[in-house]
C-alpha cells in the first residue's frame, strides 16, 4: 500500500482553477469520480480529496491553499444534543475541521489524537482559542452520546458535531472532501469512510487555508498549531 | 476468538501487496514459506471495544503463504483489513509473497480488534495468534503504544 499511497501524493492537486466557482463544479465532478472508483475497489487513484487551488505549496503533510476554501455552511448537532452552527461558532477563531467516525480504529483516532497531542503543548490561552472540529461520517451509528464518549477519551474539548448524513456529506464536498454513506457488507458489518485530510481555518479571515494529509504527525502539529492561532503559514 | 470471516476477494489489488521490491520468484524456490513477525504495535486505543493493531510479516522462503486468520484472547474478534480510498474492507486472507513481506501500516492494511475484553493501555501486551494457509501459526506479543505512536520516528 505504501508505493500507492505514495504516488497519490503527487496526485493530489492536478488541476488548477480560476474561479471558486468553477473550483467548487469541478470539485464536485472529480469528488463523484472518486466516489465512483472507491466503489469498484481496485484502483485507489481516486482516494485523495482534491484540492480545487489555483497555486500552492506543499511541504511534507501540509499543503498551503493559494485559495482558501469558505467554511462549510452547517448547522449540526453537537455532543450535548444541541444545534451547533459551525459558522458563527467558529467565527475568527483559529479552527481545525476534520471528518471521520468513531468506529474506526485506525485514521481517525490516530488524526484526532495527534492534535490533541500537539494542543496540548500550547499555552492555555491559545488552547482556549482553537476550535478543533471532528464531524461525524457516520451519523446513524454517531449519535450525540456516542460522539461525546469517544471524544472524551481524546480531548473534551473537542467539538463532535452529528447531523444528517447528505448536509455533512454536502458539507465535505466544499472542502473537497469526498465521504460515502455507510453501507453494510457481505456480513453485515457497516462499511464507513472518513477524510483523508485535516482542514485548518484562519482566525482573520475564516477561510481553509492549509491541508493535512493522514501522514500529519504530532510533531508536525505541534509545530504548525502556533501559526494557525496567528493565521498565518507554516 | 472468532476467526477472520470469509469475504470474498473482490478486486484485490495484489499488486499492492507485492512490497518492497522483492515480489518476483514466486514458485521459484523449493524452500518453504519461512515466516517471521516484526514492528508488531497496538496504538493505545480510544474505543473500549476496538483497536487497531499493526505488524510486518516477512518472508525470507521460496514458497508464498497466505495469512489466513488472526485470534486474539484479548478480543471477541480479529479481522484484517485493507483500506480502499479512504474506507476499510474486510479480506478472508492476505499473501506473504515468497521471499517478501506482508505490511500492516497505519492508513494500509490493519488488524481491527473487535469487543475488547477491556482497553488495552500503554505498556501492556496483547497476544495475537496468527494463522497460516500452509505454516504454522505465529504467536505475537504485540505493544502497547501511545494513541500517537509513529514507527517511522519510534515515538
Amino acid at each position: 500500500m505504501h508505493k500507492t499511497h505514495k504516488t497519490h501524493r503527487t496526485h493530489k492537486t492536478k488541476m488548477t482553477y480560476k474561479t471558486h466557482k468553477k473550483a467548487f463544479a469541478a470539485a464536485s465532478l472529480l469528488a463523484a469520480a472518486a466516489l465512483t472508483l472507491s466503489a469498484c475497489g481496485s484502483d485507489d487513484s481516486g482516494k485523495s480529496p482534491v484540492a480545487a487551488v489555483s497555486e500552492e505549496s506543499s511541504q511534507g503533510a501540509v499543503t498551503v491553499l493559494d485559495q482558501p476554501f469558505k467554511k462549510p455552511d452547517l448547522v449540526l448537532t453537537d455532543t450535548q444534543g444541541k444545534k451547533y452552527d459551525l459558522r458563527k461558532e467558529t467565527a475568527g477563531k483559529p479552527t481545525l475541521i476534520y471528518f471521520g467516525y468513531t468506529n474506526c480504529p485506525d485514521v481517525c483516532p490516530l488524526t484526532m489524537s495527534n492534535i490533541a497531542v500537539a494542543k496540548k503543548q500550547l499555552p492555555k490561552a491559545e488552547q482556549d482559542e482553537l476550535r478543533v472540529v471532528f464531524i461525524t461520517t457516520d451519523p446513524e451509528r454517531d449519535t450525540p452520546a456516542a460522539l461525546g464518549k469517544w471524544l472524551k477519551g481524546i480531548d473534551p474539548r473537542v467539538v463532535g458535531l452529528t447531523g444528517d448524513f447528505a448536509t455533512i456529506q454536502a458539507g465535505a464536498r466544499t472542502l473537497g472532501i469526498s465521504i460515502e454513506p455507510p453501507h453494510k457488507d457481505k456480513n453485515g458489518k457497516t462499511v464507513s469512510t472518513h477524510g483523508t485530510q485535516v482542514v485548518a481555518f484562519s482566525p482573520k479571515n475564516d477561510g481553509g487555508y492549509l491541508l493535512y494529509d493522514e501522514e500529519a504527525t504530532v510533531d508536525e502539529y505541534t509545530k504548525d498549531l502556533p501559526k494557525i492561532i496567528k493565521g498565518e503559514n507554516p | 476468538m472468532n476467526s477472520v470471516k470469509p469475504v470474498r476477494y473482490l478486486a484485490v489489488p495484489t499488486a499492492a501487496l507485492i512490497l518492497a521490491g522483492c515480489g518476483s520468484g514466486s514458485g521459484s524456490g523449493d524452500a518453504k514459506a519461512d515466516l517471521s513477525v516484526s514492528a508488531a504495535y497496538m496504538p493505545q486505543p480510544v474505543s473500549d471495544s476496538m483497536a487497531a493493531g499493526f505488524l510486518t510479516i516477512a518472508n525470507d522462503g521460496g514458497t508464498k503463504d497466505e495469512l489466513t486468520s488472526v485470534t486474539s484472547d484479548a478480543a471477541g474478534s480479529v479481522t484484517v483489513h485493507e483500506t480502499v480510498g479512504s474506507s476499510m474492507r474486510e479480506v478472508t486472507s492476505l499473501a506473504v509473497p515468497a521471499h517478501g513481506r506482508l505490511v500492516f501500516k497505519s492508513g494500509g492494511n490493519h488488524l481491527m480488534f473487535d469487543k475488547l475484553k477491556h482497553r488495552p493501555m500503554q505498556g501492556e501486551k496483547v497476544t495475537v495468534e496468527l494463522h497460516f494457509a500452509d505454516s504454522g501459526p505465529i504467536t505475537v506479543e504485540m505493544p502497547v503504544k501511545s494513541p500517537t505512536y509513529n514507527p517511522e520516528t519510534g515515538h
